[in-house]
């Protein structure tokens, strides 16, 4: 008997071995690499929610977790939506219109009251559409939402956007709509021979369709890419930019031709504490305009000029960083000239105004301009140019408008001496309006009122 | 082997005639059947949550019918002292062991077969499954499952030899609790950061718990854009692990009862 299971005993000491040697080298890697769920964080889950998400019920947790981040967004309690993405996306990393509503949410939704976006938080969105993309390399919807990021919410840095579109184009469930985004991302990115060559294959594309299909969608579709390659290559035309190719540009008149000064000058007054009023000059006199101003902390981390390093690796914060000031906006040029009062007064959180220095940036980037103004600047700029702020160095490749000025706490807060004193730090070609103190609510029409040599 | 097949036989009768067993099949068959009705909690992820939902509801449901069939399997021949009827027979202890444990594994695979036929039937009256592929797909997970849920009535099995139904209840349902959450908590506890004196804990629990986590293959069937490879291979090796696992209790379990005094 004790023989017997003493054989027992080193049977079963045998098969322990053999059990775990099957699954260390067989089974644990196999079932790791093809069937885990892509996340394993329970956390912030209530005991009943991690019960049931260990009883197999991950995804359907999410879904509810998703229903209940709907009533938020109805109630307007975005910031209660925030954990809600992040677990979701944790229990279920395949819930893509959750990575989407998510980044779109993270990226937009975090306003002041004056409407500007809390731009601390764009990191994160960025973040999490890579994440997003990661866990769902095989469609295309969170590279597109990924690049429709930085080429709509950063309106910069085109080239991620070019990467990320580029991306999305190879998938098959791509939507064909959505396909001329890449074309437009190449044009800002300064790429138009790419963006030329795009669009030639997606009009030989449309083309296949229309046989394979009469349908009027396919029909319309294969128009308008026909239509929108029409355009592009006429401005290439109009641009020079086949006379460039070629080595003749200098030869000839182009449209970009001379590069016109836009005159960029500007004024900005801290008239209350946390408030300032911004004016200055823009020679260019159809509407249409919109210089960018940020006012940061000099020192504020991963800051580049009127920007920031937007992808800071994958990892989401819910919380912004504490402590910091970022403040992005566009000054709306019209009638030459652009006046706004930018009040930072009423949002602590978001301009909490805890260092010493700020700086105030003042950019533009034509290769965010609508194309009639482009027509005149050309894509990078070539038609473009400035006495005192052309920048050619922090955009490669693009001729920018780039200036600015320092602030204290001290005269942003309207203390110490500044108290009664009101700080003022303009560009040294800053002269006033002049003659074209016009009425605010009227637009001076090219053509009508526009003066000579404009 | 005919003592044994007779033995698991009666056990598979009684086990389908126990009213506890088919009132928790009928909770399941009825989550089963009324799944789609709920797939409104995730628009645009309707077919995510519904599958999710039924293999969830099978799983579930298959490891309390696993446990409440297994805990009470040797204590109640013990306490109505039928045991010593049979064993005063030409019956082996060990034969009675592994007969009444297959009896219980034969009984849950009919049970099991129930709920994926009623979930398979529920994706085709709904007009949820593409074809017979997208079926045979669905019904590949179950398959994992069973034998997921024949190692959790192992270790039951093995529990009941020496412990009283209340007690193996917890018990086992403790270690399904533990070798389905420990995968989560292994890579954090034996991370380069971690002392020796918590990782090396980590890895012999990892090594001697079941690991009922590597059964759950349903993340690729919920979320059919993740690519697999090597499934075949993966299935074999559940195979070999569970059957190699169930035999260790099952010798474990032999070796307890007959020290047993019955």
């Amino acid at each position: 008997m004790r023989q017997r299971f003493s054989k027992l005993w080193a049977l079963a000491a045998g098969l322990a071995i053999v059990q775990a040697v099957v699954h260390a080298a067989w089974v644990f890697p196999l079932w790791q690499k093809n069937f885990a769920p892509k996340q394993g964080s329970y956390e912030g889950l209530t005991s009943d929610q991690m019960l049931f998400a260990f009883a197999g019920f991950r995804e359907l947790i999410a879904g509810i977790l998703w229903v209940r981040a709907d009533t938020f967004f109805d109630e307007g309690n975005f910031d209660a939506i925030l954990p809600i993405i992040y677990l979701v996306t944790r229990l279920d990393p395949h819930q893509i219109d959750v990575y989407d509503t998510g980044m779109w949410h993270i990226a937009y939704n975090f306003t002041d009251e004056g409407s500007r976006s809390d731009r601390r938080y764009v990191p994160s969105a960025v973040a999490l559409g890579i994440e997003g993309a990661n866990n769902n390399p095989s469609t295309y919807e969170l590279f597109y939402g990924t690049g429709w990021l930085y080429f709509h919410k950063i309106e910069d840095d085109y080239a991620e956007a070019v990467k990320w579109f580029e991306q999305a184009m190879t998938k098959n469930d791509v939507v064909t709509a959505r396909r001329n985004i890449l074309n437009n991302a190449y044009q800002r990115n300064g790429q138009v021979d790419k963006a030329v060559e795009y669009m030639f294959k997606v009009l030989e594309d449309s083309e296949a369709a229309v046989k394979a299909d009469k349908e009027y969608a396919a029909r319309q579709n294969r128009d308008t890419i026909e239509n929108n390659l029409d355009n592009l290559l006429v401005r290439m035309a109009q641009r020079g930019e086949f006379a460039r190719a070629s080595g003749h540009y200098d030869g000839w008149d182009y449209d970009t031709k001379p590069p016109f000064d836009v005159g960029f000058s500007a004024r900005v007054t801290v008239v209350e504490p946390k408030v300032i009023q911004v004016e200055g000059t823009w020679n260019v006199l159809p509407v249409g305009t919109r210089v960018r101003i940020v006012l940061r902390d000099s020192d504020y981390p991963d800051a580049l000029p009127a920007e920031l390093t937007w992808n800071q690796g994958t990892a989401i914060k819910l919380d912004p960083p504490k402590g910091l000031t970022f403040m992005q906006d566009q000054l709306f040029v019209k009638n030459q000239r652009f006046s706004r009062e930018i009040d930072m007064s009423r949002d602590p959180n978001m301009y909490p105004f805890t260092k010493q220095k700020y700086l105030v940036e003042f950019y533009y980037n034509p290769r965010q301009a609508p194309a009639y103004i482009q027509d005149k600047f050309g894509w990078n700029g070539e038609g473009m140019t400035d006495k005192n702020f052309l920048n050619t160095q922090i955009r490669p490749g693009a001729r920018v408008v780039y200036t600015t000025m320092e602030l204290t706490r001290e005269q942003l807060l309207r203390t110490g001496e500044w108290k009664e004193k009101v700080p003022i730090q303009q560009t040294k070609n800053f002269a006033g309006f002049g003659s074209k103190q016009l009425d605010d609510n009227v637009i001076k029409v090219p053509g009508i009122l526009s003066e000579p040599g404009h | 082997m005919n003592v044994i097949l007779a033995i698991a036989k009666t056990t598979l009768g009684e086990a389908i005639r126990r009213r506890v067993l088919l009132v928790i099949l009928l909770v399941g068959v009825l989550f089963v059947a009324i799944a789609p009705a709920l797939e409104a909690l995730s628009p645009r992820q309707e077919l995510t949550v519904l599958r999710s939902l039924t293999l969830g509801v099978i799983q579930l449901t298959s490891a309390v019918i696993a446990v409440v069939l297994t805990v009470y399997l040797i204590p109640n021949e013990i306490e109505r002292r039928t045991i010593y009827t049979i064993l005063s027979k030409p019956v082996r202890r060990w034969q009675f062991m592994i007969g009444k444990y297959l009896g219980a594994v034969g009984a849950l695979g009919l049970m099991m077969a129930l709920m994926t036929g009623i979930m398979l039937l529920v994706f085709v009256v709904m007009g949820k499954s593409k074809d017979v592929s997208d079926l045979a797909m669905l019904a590949k997970v179950p398959i994992a499952f069973f034998i997921q849920m024949s190692l959790l009535a192992a270790v039951s099995v093995f529990f009941s030899t020496f412990a009283s139904p209340i007690v193996n209840f917890f018990l086992s349902g403790g270690v399904y609790l533990v070798g389905t959450m420990f995968d989560s908590f292994f890579n954090v506890l034996t991370k380069e950061t971690q002392p020796l004196i918590v990782k090396i804990p980590a890895t012999i629990v990892h090594v001697i718990i079941p690991n009922f986590q590597s059964f759950n293959v349903q993340n690729s069937v919920i979320n059919p854009t993740q690519v697999i490879q090597n499934e075949t291979m993966l299935y074999v090796g559940l195979s070999v692990y569970a059957v190699t696992y169930i035999s260790i209790l099952m010798i474990l379990g032999i070796i307890v009862f007959e020290y047993r005094e019955v």
